[in-house]
């Protein structure tokens, strides 16, 4: 009875394309536009998630997103230090700052000062150099991403010299750090000189990243920093979903994107809903012939079910392709969409939506398939 | 032997002022070893009592009795698999399914039961043979000509080896030639001692297959005839 399904579904090549290529679109347009959002979105978390070697981060109560931390006082670096099972601790700093070149383009970068000593916080890989060239004089290390948007064209290397707000800075070294969400382009650099970039005093870590000693359990750590300094202490997993829900909160993003995917979910329930009872409904004679001739209403619907399930695969598999082929393209060093993927989970979301679709669908047919009287087989 | 049973059978369709009496009580019968043609003017509820008799349809009222069963008896499962293993089905537009080849559609009755499907396509393309269908059995339906389509219909409502064969105007969407080979080719394989066919036909170029002729007017089978073909079988 499977094997007649197919046949019959295979049999009507237009009606197999339409339903096919409208699960497709929905696919596609859910996929594609869901993994961009996350990955959108995500780029404000991943200054924490580059940092790798950091157990606990700890921030002023009042800051809502890793991206726009609120300054601490030098002293709390102490006070961290202090607490019960902190191995270590050292200050980041974070700002936003102009970069010039002597051609004359200028673009906004993320600056992270690391401590001078420790060089703690800088993770990302590096293209060219090491981290321990940021001890020389004026020493800044830029992303690839950045370096070709200053310097386009050129090959990557070290030795640019670059203005910042008035002081002088050296590329000594080139990462492949992922870019920001409000600044893309990130730019590492010792914690004393990403002070003396951007205008005011002292008293302005942005960040305290705690390294656990061994074996000291991570939530009472939390707890315990929290405790006795009044600060706030969240684990790297904690300060991204913050950062996350920080962006989802306060800007257009969350409600645009949504627009659009629920869209293509619509017009895949639009489009393969009608095809499919269409095609149905075309096929009647035909189930009704199957339903004279003695075959089961449960047959009939497994029928259906099959002939659902295989378009929705077939549609699915063709979208999915698309999409993952669009983030292989644009997750390049060089491109503007670097680092943006498709998690598994808007795949997996996705396939739950494409299968309900498909289920409304052959619900709204097969009922007209089992109402149908065998009888009409006998009328022209 | 009777093979088929139906006692002042009554049906009617629709409600209120659209109703329709269907059947006003209908009686007939049928026997095993022969054709039995029904016959009678558009609308007189030809259609209606052998749908009734192949357990397709359910009467408002009356008996119905085939091979000494009741379906209407059944329940509504029993019924689906009564039809599947006792009846067999010809109608006027073939009703063959379209994406399947003429070995396939001959096949559906035995594939509905169960049967393997080598097995079935097998016992399908032998049966497609033995009605003049040697070459066709690949073809899709599209592919053959009316009489050629009429023919795997009739390989697919024998092929189970059904006791009662139901036909609904099997000529009627053909020419002369082919209706009349088509008739000879029902008169040849469908008829054999245990089962019984009913033909519905208003064709009157080819009553003469028939071994019993019943005549339905508004609703009701008017009178039974025994024909000359009956009769040159009990002397012959
Ligand atoms: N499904 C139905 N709904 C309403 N009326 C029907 C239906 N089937 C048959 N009829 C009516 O019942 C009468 C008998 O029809 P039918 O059995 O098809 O006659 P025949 O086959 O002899 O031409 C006709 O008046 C027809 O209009
Ligand atoms: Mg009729």
């Amino acid at each position: 009875m499977i094997s007649i399904a197919l046949k019959m579904l295979f049999g009507d090549p237009v009606k197999l394309a339409g339903l096919v290529l409208g699960i497709a679109f929905s696919t596609l347009l859910m996929t594609q536009q869901g993994g961009f959002f996350i990955s959108l979105i995500s780029r404000a978390s991943n200054i924490v998630g580059e940092a790798k070697g950091v157990d606990v981060w700890v921030i002023d109560p009042q800051t809502e997103t890793a991206e726009g931390p609120k300054p601490m006082r030098d002293v709390e670096l102490f006070r961290v230090r202090g607490v019960d099972g902190v191995a270590d601790a050292s200050p980041l700093v974070q700002s936003t700052a102009t970069l010039r070149t002597a051609e004359r383009r200028s673009i906004a970068a993320t600056f992270l000062g690391v401590d001078d000593a420790r060089l703690l916080g800088i993770n990302p890989q590096f293209v060219i150099g090491t981290p321990e060239d940021l001890r020389r004089p004026d020493a800044i290390a830029i992303d690839r991403l950045g370096f070709s948007k200053l310097w386009p064209g050129e090959p990557l290397g070290p030795g640019k010299v670059i203005e910042v707000n008035d002081r002088r800075a050296v590329v000594v070294a080139i990462t492949d750090a992922l870019p920001g969400f409000s600044a893309p382009v990130i730019v590492y650099t010792r914690i004393s000189q990403a002070l003396a970039y951007t205008p005011g005093g002292r008293n302005r870590l942005s960040y305290i990243l705690v390294r656990l000693a061994p074996g000291a359990d991570a939530g009472a750590a939390v707890a315990r920093i929290s405790e006795q300094t009044g600060l706030k202490a969240l684990t790297s997993a904690q300060l991204q979903r913050m950062t996350i829900g920080y962006v989802l909160a306060n800007t257009g993003i969350a409600p645009s994107f949504g627009v659009v995917i629920a869209l293509g979910a619509i017009v895949g329930i639009l489009v393969s809903g009608l095809t499919f009872t269409l095609f149905v409904s075309d096929n009647l004679k035909q189930f009704a012939v199957l339903k004279a001739v003695g075959v089961s209403n449960l047959r009939l619907l497994g029928m259906v079910a099959t002939q659902a399930l295989v378009v929705a695969f077939i549609g699915y598999a063709i979208g999915l392709f698309i999409a993952t082929s669009f983030f292989d393209g644009v997750n390049k060093p060089l491109s503007d969409l670097k680092g943006f993927w498709l998690p598994w989970q808007v795949a997996a979301l996705s396939a739950g939506a494409v299968l309900a679709i498909v289920l409304i669908a052959s619900l709204v047919s097969i009922r007209r398939v089992l109402s149908l009287d065998p009888a009409t087989v006998f009328r022209g | 032997m009777t093979a088929v049973i139906a006692k002042g059978v009554v049906k009617s369709f629709g409600v209120g002022d659209t109703r329709t009496l269907a059947l006003r009580g209908a009686d007939l019968e049928a026997r095993a070893g022969e054709m039995t043609f029904l016959v009678g003017p558009s609308g007189c509820g030809k259609t209606t009592l052998i749908s009734i008799l192949a357990a397709m349809l359910s009467p408002d009222d009356g008996e119905v009795s085939v091979f000494g069963e009741s379906p209407f008896r059944l329940r509504r499962s029993q019924l689906t698999r009564f039809r599947m293993r006792t009846v067999g089905f010809v109608f006027q537009q073939f009703n063959l399914l379209p994406a399947l080849d003429a070995a396939e559609n001959a096949a559906v009755p035995l594939i509905v039961q169960g049967v393997s499907t080598g097995k079935a396509l097998k016992k399908a393309s032998d049966l497609l043979d033995r009605l003049g269908l040697s070459g066709s059995a690949y073809k899709l339906p599209g592919q053959l000509s009316g009489g050629q389509q009429q023919r795997v219909a009739i390989a697919r409502a024998l092929i189970h080896e059904p006791r009662l064969v139901v036909c609904d105007e099997p000529t009627a969407s053909l020419d002369a030639a082919s209706g009349r080979a088509v008739m000879e080719l029902l008169r040849d394989v469908a008829v054999s001692p245990e089962r019984a066919a009913i033909v519905v036909t208003h064709d009157d170029r080819v009553y003469s297959f028939a071994d019993r002729i019943a005549t339905m007017a508004d609703g009701r089978v008017v009178a039974t005839t025994t024909t000359i073909a009956s009769r040159d079988k009990e002397t012959g």
